[in-house]
């Protein structure tokens, strides 16, 4: 599995399973960048109550996640909110769609943290679109830029969104906890900037790396460490990469991803050169095993009290 | 490179081997103490002459004889930031299992990545030769295994952009 999925998993089995034989349950589970979930039956068997709550959320609603919410989920949304959450969804088991349009509605259900993390995307993709249409203004000024859009989905991570006229740029700001994950990191990173000399993925978005100096874009915030540790990763969407809805959404679902992306490849190196020396110290050990003398063929003498000579040290 | 190679651990080799020419020699200094000279220095009249073999400044071996005991040290090679972090996990990987690694030292000498100390306990026990050769070999494989992995590393990188950036297509 080289690519990660965007829908949650748990959720999918869960409602799988819930709406088919429905139990009393109470579940609380993760998902990537500190969302957590609660899947109950607060009231009845039949009605199943999912919660979600995410770090961002009220600059999410700024940028319009709840008509995200509202469009994907409509009818769904719950009456009011359980605490400490930011998302309620209800689902009652007697009205839920039948057959294939239920496996499908499992699935957009599944969607619900890429949903809400989408909506400052389709902002940003929208304001292109009108920017686009403006004409260049004659006296040779600078175009009108979008908003820049902040979202600080982790404690110390943000992505920042901005749509110009021509492009939508998105700029991860990365950091490494640890030396080893900060230099493996490096050297991932590097590799999605030379990758798109590859003549098969001229398409792909322009990637940007620059350690510690933030981009030109973000550098008036107020706020950005300047540690060693710290990175910002830049992809620049051209209108073609949201040119129709589907192309949109598919490219949505890929970048939110990136920073798990990039730390799951990370861990998976660490853990496969781990394997890798265990099993060349295994290999190490048989060498000097190999020098270690045949014991004498003279078994161990005791006494007749049961006690063992040892010459002395 | 492999020219250069081939000297620099036949001189450890030999040196080595005339090195190891230990006896058990009791503490001078404190009764019904056996300890291994070397890394007591107590009494400097056991003590040899340390002596460094040196291929270059990064990749570098100081052999400490002492009557009782010798100390090898050894500086592996690290060109970059991603071969030092290798190195330094792959010490630490060993140094964490010294208990079966016997002669293997739990914290290298000061400037060096990783040390091993050899006792007459050692030497009685194992056959000199083989000692010598499990030291030439792990030399000559934790080069190897560190280029490996670093290959291995930048090997997966690509492929991870890769994949990422082509489902953009």
């Amino acid at each position: 599995m080289i690519l990660l999925e965007s829908h949650n998993v748990i959720i999918e089995n869960t409602l799988t399973e819930k709406f088919q034989k429905p139990s009393a349950l109470d579940v609380q589970f993760v998902d990537y960048d500190g969302v957590r979930f609660h899947l109950s039956t607060p009231e009845r068997k039949s009605v199943l109550l999912l919660s979600m709550n995410i770090r961002c959320w009220e600059e999410l609603v700024k940028y319009g996640a709840q008509d995200v919410i509202q469009r994907e989920y409509g009818k769904w949304i719950a009456p009011s909110v359980e605490p400490e959450y930011n998302v309620s969804l209800q689902f009652d088991t007697d009205q839920v769609p039948e057959g294939e349009e239920r496996a499908a509605f499992i699935h957009s259900v599944a969607l619900m943290k890429r949903n809400a993390l989408a909506a400052p995307f389709e902002r940003a993709f929208l304001k292109q679109y009108q920017l686009e249409s403006i004409p260049a203004p004659i006296d040779g000024s600078a175009r009108e830029e979008g908003e820049l859009m902040q979202i600080h989905y982790r404690d110390e991570e943000a992505i920042y969104i901005r749509a110009s006229h021509d492009r939508v740029t998105v700029i991860f700001s990365t950091m490494f906890k640890e030396e080893t994950d900060r230099i493996t990191g490096r050297v991932f990173l590097q590799e999605f900037v030379d990758a798109r000399r590859l003549p098969s993925i001229q398409n792909a978005p322009q990637v940007l790396y620059s350690n510690r100096e933030p981009p030109l874009e973000i550098r008036h915030l107020s706020g950005l460490k300047d540690t060693e540790d710290v990175g910002y990763v830049t992809f620049v969407l051209f209108p073609r990469h949201f040119a129709t809805p589907d192309t949109a959404a598919a490219t949505i679902s890929r970048i939110q991803l990136f920073r798990d992306y990039l730390h799951y490849h990370i861990k998976c190196s660490k853990a496969y050169m781990h394997s890798r020396m265990r099993h060349r110290v295994t290999e190490f050990l048989k060498v000097l095993n190999r020098a270690k003398m045949e014991t004498a063929g003279e078994k161990e003498r005791k006494t007749i009290t049961g006690r063992s000579l040892r010459s002395f040290r | 490179m492999a020219n250069t190679l081939r000297p620099y651990l036949a001189a450890v080799r030999s040196t080595l081997t005339a090195a190891m020419t230990l006896e058990n020699f009791a503490s001078q200094v404190v009764e019904r103490h056996n300890k291994p000279e070397v890394e007591a220095a107590q009494s400097i009249e056991v003590l040899l002459n340390p002596l460094v073999i040196s291929r270059n400044e990064n990749e570098q071996v100081l052999i400490e004889p002492s009557i009782n005991s010798i100390r090898l040290s050894i500086k592996i090679k690290q060109a970059d930031d991603i071969e030092r972090i290798l190195c330094h996990m792959f010490t630490r990987f060993m140094t964490g299992r010294a208990e079966s690694f016997i002669i293997l030292r739990r914290k290298p000498v000061k400037g060096y990545d990783i040390s091993f100390l050899v006792t007459n306990f050692h030497s009685e026990t194992m056959l000199k030769h083989k000692l010598v050769d499990f030291i030439i070999q792990f030399m000559e494989d934790v080069d190897k295994e560190i280029s490996e992995m670093k290959l291995s590393l930048n090997a997966r990188a690509r492929i991870v952009a890769e994949s990422y950036l082509t489902t953009f297509g």
